[in-house]
């Protein structure tokens, strides 16, 4: 299998579990659990793809759990306690959600922190500050008050579009999450950014070899800074879209989603060493891990055993991913030694 | 060089192919799902009436815990005591993992699946209201236990928190005579119980023992370990501490640990709340002087009963004008009466 056909790997393996599991376990071929997993995940897809940036650079994101408990918490207290139309609520979010991702890379960059350890420690400093500013904390009757302001409810709104194609007589459409649409117009956007410009191609590179790209004259500070911006902006509105399906914020938001993004990440062929991957590959990775979650939940599988059988799929990825990488360098030792 | 050659037009087909069939596979299922179930048994597809379905089915009930711990795992033991005492009911105990966005899927997944009664026990009350709301209007009563949710379901089945803190107050502050300072381990912030249980001391205090002082409110993130060393830090900045209130028995035993070693146990009262097995055999050694105990597995037991009556379709969700409230009889367990709780109902 050489690097080509890999790419259809993952996308076959999902329409495998896909289909096992709508002939397999009850009610998981319904319009219904369509949509459950379109909601569940779309946001899951969202953190995986800003993840892959940071990746890409051979770095890693573990703060992107608190900046989405961040931006969650800033959510809340500007719509409750400040009152602001949602309207100024969504930018000021995903600002303050970038600024955290760029506090990131400013750190690996100018302090020369090691990505693990710089992300680490803001992943703390973040959590920390969500208790400080929580509106929850402050003012106790916010902890049961949701948020009710139309634009940022409207977030979680779901398209109907089997009446606006005029099937909805024959067959039964899943009603289109707005929080999907806005995960493919991303995955779109991402996509374009990584293969079409400059920066993606420098990004690649500074990946691909980080002194190289550098001596080749690629401003690699400014590209690890942005990376880790886009990373951040992403947990933002994740976040928005998580508050505005869950109608209030908590401060243990996003625990533990830096891990699974990590995971639909690396399921999604982005290698930790750097270099390689895609925006699609994450989000399907993410789906993927959705479809097992969902499916095995139906067919009354234990969450234990689930938790175990996710942790294999990643082993899987992760050896596959080892096994093309070592194939791939054989043939070009092999290619070497005959040319040369 | 012409290795690589080789290899260029192969891959392109054998990538179509893949394409092809997965394509294929995938138009297949999606069609087999939009057009209705897939029966696994005869492998045929239609149109199904959802409430043919739930009629000629078992009854589903399930309940979605916070995380793995002592009192879910007690209450789910209750509950399936109940249940799998009656044939055609289906129960299973789904983990939370401790994050909304997790027990908000599982809602999702329930409903979907036509369950008749889902037990939930929500790790943020506003957070799932719009899940309970889903429930509601799928015709699905949703039965939460000892944490509440903003939103109007079923019936809410708590320890009493509130009322068995103020009676917390009362016996402590008879303990202690009347006067002295108290100190309280709480809870991490922004859990509902958390604020009942310590309103209700600070109320009971109040009422029944208006000399003793609440001179602290430490929070000690309800684990034994964090209480020990945020007790020290309180007796440090004062030493004539009279009593301790741990807002859950394991702050409360971290509390003991420190009484023991610095010999203080009989010169502070020391009370815990939930009354989990180690609290019990704590109070049988003169230890902890008390605790707030519920009978755990009851607690699962009427949950249980309440949601069978709801399963048996006489009485509809969207019925509740007005939610039950349930609050557990509790008994504040102390040295005198400690052994009255029996073995089978300590958990």
């Amino acid at each position: 299998m050489n690097r080509r056909a890999s790419t259809y790997a993952l996308p076959f393996f999902l329409a495998l579990t896909f289909a096992f599991f709508c002939v397999f376990a009850p009610r998981f071929a319904t319009s219904a659990n369509l949509e459950n997993l379109m909601a569940g995940y779309a946001f899951v897809a969202i953190v995986a793809i800003g993840q892959s940036f940071p990746i890409l650079l051979k770095g890693i994101d573990l703060s992107i759990g608190a900046i989405v408990a961040l931006a969650g918490i800033v959510t809340l207290d500007l719509s409750l306690i400040f009152h602001w139309p949602g309207l100024a609520v969504i930018p000021a979010v995903l600002v303050v959600a970038a600024l955290a991702g760029a506090v990131n890379g400013l750190l690996i960059v100018y302090l020369r922190l090691q990505p693990f350890i710089a992300t680490l420690a803001t992943l703390a400093a973040y959590r920390g500050l969500v208790f400080l500013i929580s509106g929850r904390q402050l003012f106790p009757e916010l902890s049961t008050t949701p948020i009710t302001d139309p634009w940022i409810v409207a977030l979680d709104t779901y398209f109907d579009i089997g009446s606006a194609l005029g099937v909805s007589d024959f067959i039964q459409l899943p009603g289109l999450p707005l929080s999907f649409v806005i995960l493919v117009v991303l995955l779109i956007g991402f996509q374009v950014l990584l293969l079409a410009t400059r920066f993606g191609r420098d990004l690649y590179a500074v990946g691909g070899n980080h002194e190289a790209a550098r001596l080749a004259g690629i401003r690699t500070r400014r590209v690890t800074i942005l990376a880790y911006t886009i990373s951040g902006t992403c947990a933002g509105v994740a976040a928005l879209l998580l508050v505005a399906r869950l109608t209030t914020s908590t401060e243990a938001l996003g625990n533990g989603m830096e891990l699974t993004a990590i995971s639909a990440a690396v399921i999604g062929g982005v290698s930790l060493q750097g270099g390689v991957g895609t925006a699609w590959g994450p989000v399907l990775g993410a789906f993927l891990l959705g479809v097992v979650l969902i499916g095995l939940t139906l067919l009354g599988v234990t969450q234990f055993v689930q938790q175990i059988l996710t942790g294999a799929i990643l082993l899987a990825a992760v050896c596959q991913s080892r096994l093309i990488a070592a194939r791939q360098q054989r043939r070009t030792d092999a290619a070497l030694v005959a040319g040369g | 060089m012409s290795e690589i050659n080789h290899e260029a037009p192969q891959p392109k087909r054998r990538g179509f192919i893949k394409t092809l069939v997965a394509g294929s596979v995938t138009a297949g299922g999606a069609a087999a799902g939009l057009l209705g179930d897939v029966d696994p048994v005869d492998g045929s597809f239609g149109m199904r009436q959802a409430q043919a379905q739930a009629n000629a089915g078992p009854v589903k009930m399930a309940f979605i815990e916070w995380q793995p711990h002592t009192v879910p795992a007690a209450w789910s033991k209750g509950i399936e005591d109940v249940l799998k005492s009656q044939a055609g009911v289906q129960y299973k105990l789904l983990d939370g993992q401790n994050k909304v966005e997790v027990q908000v899927s599982l809602m999702d997944t329930l409903i979907n699946e036509g369950t008749s009664v889902i037990f939930l026990q929500p790790i943020d009350s506003v957070a799932l209201a719009p899940s309970i709301n889903k429930a509601k209007r799928a015709g699905i009563p949703v039965i939460t236990l000892n944490i509440d949710a903003t939103a109007p379901h079923a019936a809410h089945v708590e320890m009493s928190h509130y009322y068995g803190a103020m009676d917390i107050a009362r016996v402590m502050g008879e303990k202690m005579g009347g006067k002295g300072d108290v100190a309280i381990l709480n809870a991490p912030p922004g859990i509902v119980i958390r604020d009942q249980r310590t309103k209700g001391f600070v109320d009971g205090m109040k009422k029944h023992h208006p000399s003793i002082k609440v001179v602290a409110d430490q929070v000690a993130d309800w684990s034994r370990k964090k209480a020990q060393d945020v007790l020290a830090t309180i007796l440090a900045a004062k030493p004539g501490l009279a009593g301790v209130y741990g807002v859950n028995d394991s702050m409360a035993l971290g509390a003991v640990d420190v009484a023991k070693e610095k010999g203080l146990l009989g010169k502070m009262v020391i009370f815990g709340n939930d009354g989990e097995r180690d609290a019990l055999e704590s109070i049988e050694k003169a230890e902890l002087t008390g605790t707030q105990y519920t009978d755990v597995f009851q607690q699962g037991r009427f949950a249980a009963a309440s949601a069978t009556v709801l399963a048996s379709g006489q009485v509809p969700a969207t019925a509740f004008k007005k939610q039950a409230h349930l609050l557990m009889p509790y008994v504040i367990v102390t040295k005198e009466n400690v052994a009255q709780i029996q073995p089978s109902q300590r958990w």
